[in-house]
């Protein structure tokens, strides 16, 4: 079943003059659209797994306009794509999530970055940064710098946003290149509106193809000694190239202060809302951007334009840099511009704002606050500032103190009916016969198992890293060692980095992976193997990880469907114990809840309207015959399992309870046999407009049994 | 004033936060403001706790809209909306919720946690102090049980919180604006169901929906043969005695049933512990073996709870099957005594044996699934002669006298002595290992205290202690 993205695509196509009313991403992918490009890519992740999403379905519309989009495989195989553009003058972006992204990249980036670019090439980048995060808290801005890439981190609108997308490939190619646009998870999902431009078909693409492939050169490639010639090239060329840009086209912007104070604010462009509302309620601006104090806007953040900060810096007698992540290299690049500059100026950042962490209104009233109070006789009223970061922290106080104690938290975790569960469910199981195991975890839903109740993973080194990860675990460990991946890991580096290496080097351990048939974590998008789940939609491909492992040299290889839990149970065992060396995989087959839910419900509501015949199962526990031990939550953790008051006027601990939102996956049932729980689990069956013959069946054994039930009593 | 009306809803993944926000903003555009929207998704989206965020500004003489912020400061939120109590009280945590300036409008039903509900006994957080907290910490309020009403209405719970926020007019915004947002959205027709009973529960002019007490009525009694004997029980036990008497009949017959006030004779003049111990004894005497399970298995009752609860009456065809997973301690427990013992000594000697287990999915809706169970209800008369029994009736003797001795020198001792009851449950191995903990806590913290000639008190805090801590396992 697809999703569909009907009234995204509809806005993608907006012409000149349209007022564009959406999300964030969603801006940009149509800022791609009006600066002509010849191709995206991209690998998917939060946040910004909706410009390809939308763009791969969107395939005749990018077909009309002759733009390539390709799903690549991994953000490296995305990073390599901008070649195109190195080569030929044509634009290109591509987008990930950052920084897990950047980093699998990085190998490409340096070759593109050394060679440089002929074509605008853009690389659309999801900052996951700060609260709603799901990965490690890096920065980008250390990647662009050792590369020489430009970094454009713009003020979150869309206006701004979709302006600097255009800018952005305009500065790539005055200046030769690759530009990296930052976007934090809030910008990207955002909701606003701009007034659009038409969108402009690529010179060279899909319509227009090249005649012929273009001419050899040697200077370009990445490859020495043109390398030592890009090295110079990046610092005397095409940094002074950009800057003039910069310069140029005003990227980064002065909003002048109301009141002349010799005090001056230097912030990330996306920091630009959080900054200004925060000078609002310190009394030091209004609610439309009007600022009693000087700021410097960086909606580029690499490079600095040198001028531009001595220009802004002078006559000041201190300034603020508000920026965010650890180290502060742009307070230090800062440093050194005014120190070169010979400038009398004081310049503050990190001494008054945290050196870790996201920086929300919270942080940046108080940093600013107490930049201002250490500068007090420039002569700013700054009462209400102290009385502004005095009701936030009261804010706090007041609920701490009326909850006693910390409110539960809830992470994520395993949608209702997920395939993934009983795995890990069986693994506990294991354990309880076999002894504790290390168990190496990956990226992706199956991650959730590290919380309540399963408690499982030992480490998490990174997408499809877990085999990798367990290579000098398993030989040290009595007893075998599991890592868990995903099949949406397996094919992006898994197979690689895991299967292989532990082929050749004749390791051991169990392999389990969790083939529910798309990269489910970012958006149920599709991958290699998943038409194993729906053979018939689209044209995709019909490859096989079961067949790619035998391929490769896997001889122990096991497909168990997930929620044969004893089978699963029995299956772990064989393989954390057979005398047999060498890898052992078992694959767990379960399609995504979520997906096969949408076609569940959509065939349900199919049959329901043209009153034919309809099943809805569910699970439900009898509450008389449940004694409120839980042991069923404890190995499930589904959502719908829970537990509800205790209707027994003699029993006091509540008792389990399937909620109205159970799909009736089976786990409970399979469980209840596998753990040996408890008979207090049935499985109840709804049957719309039943046959003829089926009612008077049922009827029939409803007398019967209703007459044996009065023996009964 | 502001010029920005700021509003904040925390939802559960999956609950349409997303949607929600959306209608708002349609709806405010359409008013003519200017708004924007964030979240932060993420993963969260996977049924964690998220939150959106939406400004509403005035925009200026030019026409320009005032500067947004991407997320919520503490003490700067005009409007909370909460999905969930839960989600309510952690508004409140993180400073969202002030005395001075926020509206709350939040839902009193919990969806609990991972560790609330697989704690062994009951780990809900207390729902009181969160209550509390909301009434607290909030300028104004409305707290209603959204999730019945959404139940009641048939849809999901984004539509009846809109409605509300309608209702109370909560954002500078027309009923007619909200609805035509919400036009054109997957499941209108439900959607506006939702939205039309939030807006009425808002106005008063629909009753929102009042919690029903969770007990259930006792089982109407046949016959009362023993209500001189539980007429003439101390009032304050009176009900529950009652409710004992009434379920042991039914469990097994007016013997064993008179057996109970037998057992309850010695602490007729004990006080509050009478009635505590009267709920305890009535349930570890009806203990769950094969036969109860199959006697409550195939009740009319029990088909009826069924059909309410997947939403058809009494004529429509409908489907059960039962998980059933008999072992080889199951059927010794059924056996007579020494037979029992053998089959289990005979088990014990061969481990893997231990794992025997029949599987069994029984459709009990159908005539011979029903049969099946059916017959095994009617072997009450086989009880008193099985392993089981002797096994229970000797470790019940064993658990009274316990609380006869400790109530003699420390009615505290005494509360708590009965209170080991609630460790003893559990179906199979849970079961077994529950008798296992019960005995160890009574050999290490019961019987020194028995026997030594200090006073209880320090022991009874010291076994509450205990126990909460081995229900409070996961
Ligand atoms: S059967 Fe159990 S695990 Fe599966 S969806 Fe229903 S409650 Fe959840």
């Amino acid at each position: 079943m697809e999703r569909s993205f009907s009234e995204e695509i509809k806005l993608l196509s907006a012409g000149k003059g349209e007022v564009f009313r959406g999300e964030g991403i969603l801006a940009i992918t149509k800022g791609l659209l009006q600066s002509g490009v010849s191709y995206v890519g991209g690998y998917q992740g939060a946040p910004v797994s909706h410009l390809l999403d939308v763009l791969v379905s969107a395939k005749s519309y990018m077909e009309e306009l002759g733009v390539h989009v390709e799903a690549c495989s991994n953000e490296a195989s995305a990073a390599a794509m901008l070649g195109a553009s190195q080569v030929y003058p044509m634009r290109g972006a591509v987008t990930w999530k950052s920084i897990v992204g950047t980093n699998v990249a990085s190998d490409a980036l340096s070759h593109l970055a050394s060679g440089g670019v002929k074509g605008g090439a853009l690389i659309i980048i999801g900052e996951d940064y700060g609260e709603g995060s799901s990965i490690i808290q890096e920065r980008s801005l250390a990647v662009a710098l050792k590369s020489s890439m430009w970094l454009v981190d713009p003020r979150p609108n869309l206006t701004s946003m979709v302006d600097m997308v255009e800018h952005g490939f305009a500065l790539s190619e005055a200046s030769n290149t690759p530009v990296m646009m930052q976007l934090r998870i809030r910008a990207c999902h955002v909701q606003g509106e701009f007034v659009a431009r038409d969108n402009v078909k690529p010179k060279i693409g899909g319509i227009h193809k090249l005649a012929e492939p273009a001419a050899f050169s040697y200077d370009r490639l990445a490859h020495p000694p043109s390398t030592f010639v890009h090295e110079h090239a990046k610092v005397s060329d095409r940094r002074p190239a950009a800057q003039d840009y910069i310069r140029k086209h005003k990227l980064n912007e002065v909003f002048k202060g109301t009141r002349n104070a010799p005090l001056g604010l230097i912030l990330q462009g996306g920091l630009y809302n959080t900054v200004m509302r925060q000078l609002c309620e310190l009394g030091l601006a209004d609610d439309y951007g009007n600022s009693a104090l000087d700021l410097l806007v960086l909606n580029v953040t690499n490079p600095l334009v040198g001028d531009e900060i001595e220009d802004f810096c002078r006559g000041k007698d201190a300034v603020l840099v508000i920026e965010e992540g650890t180290p502060e290299f742009l307070e230090q690049q800062i440093l050194k511009i005014v120190t070169r500059a010979k400038l009398k100026i004081e310049v503050c950042g990190k001494d008054f704002l945290p050196e870790a962490g996201e920086y929300n209104g919270q942080v940046v009233a108080k940093g600013v606050a107490a930049f201002l109070g250490a500068h007090k006789k420039k002569g700013l009223a700054l009462a209400g500032a102290g009385r502004h970061v005095k009701k936030v922290e009261e804010a706090l106080a007041i609920g701490a103190k009326a909850l006693g104690g910390p409110v539960l938290p809830r992470p994520p975790g395993f949608c209702t009916g997920c395939p993934e569960r009983p795995v890990f469910g069986a693994i506990k199981l294991a354990e309880r016969d076999l002894g504790k195991v290390h168990v190496s975890s990956d990226i992706g839903c199956h991650s959730f198992a590290t919380f309540a109740p399963f408690s499982l993973g030992n480490s998490i080194m990174g997408y499809g890293m877990s085999l990798a990860s367990m290579a000098a675990v398993a030989p040290t460990q009595q007893r075998r060692s599991i890592a868990v991946m995903g099949d949406g890991g397996f094919w992006h580096n898994g197979l690689q980095s895991g299967v292989m290496s532990n082929l050749f080097n004749k390791g051991d351990g169990v392999l389990v992976i969790m083939q529910n048939g798309y990269t489910s974590a970012t958006g149920q998008q599709d991958h290699m193997s998943s038409a194993h789940f729906a053979p018939v939609v689209g044209d995709k491909l019909d490859a096989d990880i079961e067949t790619t492992l035998k391929a490769v040299g896997v001889k122990w290889l096991r497909t168990v469907r997930t929620y044969s839990v004893e089978k699963m149970v029995h299956t772990l065992k064989q393989a954390l114990t057979t005398a047999e060396k060498g890898l052992k995989v078992i694959i767990a087959d379960g399609e995504c809840m979520l997906v096969r839910q949408r076609g569940i419900k959509a065939e349900r509501a199919r049959l329901l309207k043209e009153g034919s015949r309809a099943e809805q199962e569910k699970f439900g526990v009898d509450d008389e015959v449940c004694v409120n031990d839980h042991p069923c939550v404890r190995l499930s953790g589904c959502p719908s399992l829970t537990t509800k008051p205790n209707p027994d006027p003699l029993r006091s601990e509540p008792v389990a309870h399937v909620n109205q939102d159970c799909v009736a996956c089976g786990l409970c049932g399979e469980m209840a046999h596998a753990a040996v729980l408890c008979p207090s689990f049935y499985r109840a069956k709804r049957i719309y407009n039943p046959g003829k013959l089926e009612t008077m069946v049922h009827r029939l054994r409803q007398t019967v049994i209703s007459s044996l039930s009065k023996v009964a009593a | 004033m502001s010029a920005v009306t700021r509003l904040l809803i925390a939802a559960l993944g999956g609950e349409g936060g997303g949607v929600l926000s959306g209608w708002v903003v349609a709806a405010a555009q359409a008013q003519g403001h200017a708004v924007q929207a964030t979240s932060v998704p993420g993963v969260a989206q996977r049924t964690g706790a998220t939150t959106y965020y939406v400004e509403i500004g005035k925009r200026d003489k030019k026409g320009a809209a005032p500067v947004f912020a991407l997320m919520p400061v503490e003490g700067g939120v005009d409007v909370v909306v909460a999905s969930e109590l839960l989600e309510a009280a952690r508004m409140v945590e993180r400073g969202f919720v002030t005395p001075d300036r926020t509206f709350l409008l939040a839902s009193t039903h919990r969806v609990l946690t991972v560790p609330e509900k697989s704690a062994r006994g009951d780990g809900t957080a207390n729902a009181d102090t969160m209550m509390r907290s909301l009434e607290k910490c909030s300028k104004e309020r409305f707290l209603f049980d959204m999730a019945e009403t959404r139940q009641q209405v048939g849809t999901i719970v984004n539509s009846v919180m809109l409605g509300a926020m309608a209702g109370l007019e909560l954002l500078p915004i027309s009923k007619e604006n909200y609805l035509e947002a919400m036009q054109g959205t997957a499941g209108s027709a439900a959607n506006l169901r939702g939205f039309e009973a939030g807006f009425a529960i808002a106005t008063g002019e629909r009753e929102a929906p009042q919690a029903g007490d969770p007990k259930r009525a006792p089982r109407p009694m046949a016959a009362d043969p023993l209500a001189a004997r539980v007429a003439g029980m101390p009032e304050g036990a009176r009900d529950v005695v009652r409710i004992g008497v009434g379920r042991l009949i039914d469990y097994q017959d007016v013997d064993y049933a008179r057996l109970y006030l037998d057992r309850l004779q010695p602490f007729m003049e004990s006080g509050p512990l009478l009635r505590e111990l009267a709920r305890h004894l009535a349930v570890r005497m009806s203990y769950e073996d094969i036969i109860r399970v199959a006697q409550l298995k195939v009740r009319p009752e029990r088909f009826s709870r069924i059909r309410s609860e997947i939403g058809i009456d009494g004529t429509e065809p409908f489907e059960v099957v039962d998980f059933f997973k008999p072992g080889i301690p199951e059927l010794a427990d059924l056996l007579p005594p020494a037979l029992g013992r053998r089959l289990l000594a005979w088990a014990a000697r061969a481990p893997e044996k231990r794992g025997y287990n029949i599987g069994m999915k029984v459709k009990t809706t159908s005539i011979s699934g029903f049969l099946r169970v059916w017959l095994l209800a009617r072997m009450r008369f086989w009880r008193r002669r099985t392993l089981r029994f002797a096994e229970e009736q000797a470790q019940i003797e064993g658990w009274l006298k316990l609380v006869e001795r400790a109530q003699a020198r420390d009615p505290a001792l005494a509360r708590e002595v009965a209170d080991l009851a609630r460790i003893v449950k559990g179906y199979g191995d849970t079961h077994r290992r529950a008798v296992t903990t019960y005995r160890d806590l009574v050999e290490r913290v019961v019987d020194p205290a028995l026997s030594g000639d200090g006073t209880g008190k320090g022991v009874a805090r010291r076994l509450k202690e205990e126990i909460s801590q081995v229900l409070a396992t996961h």
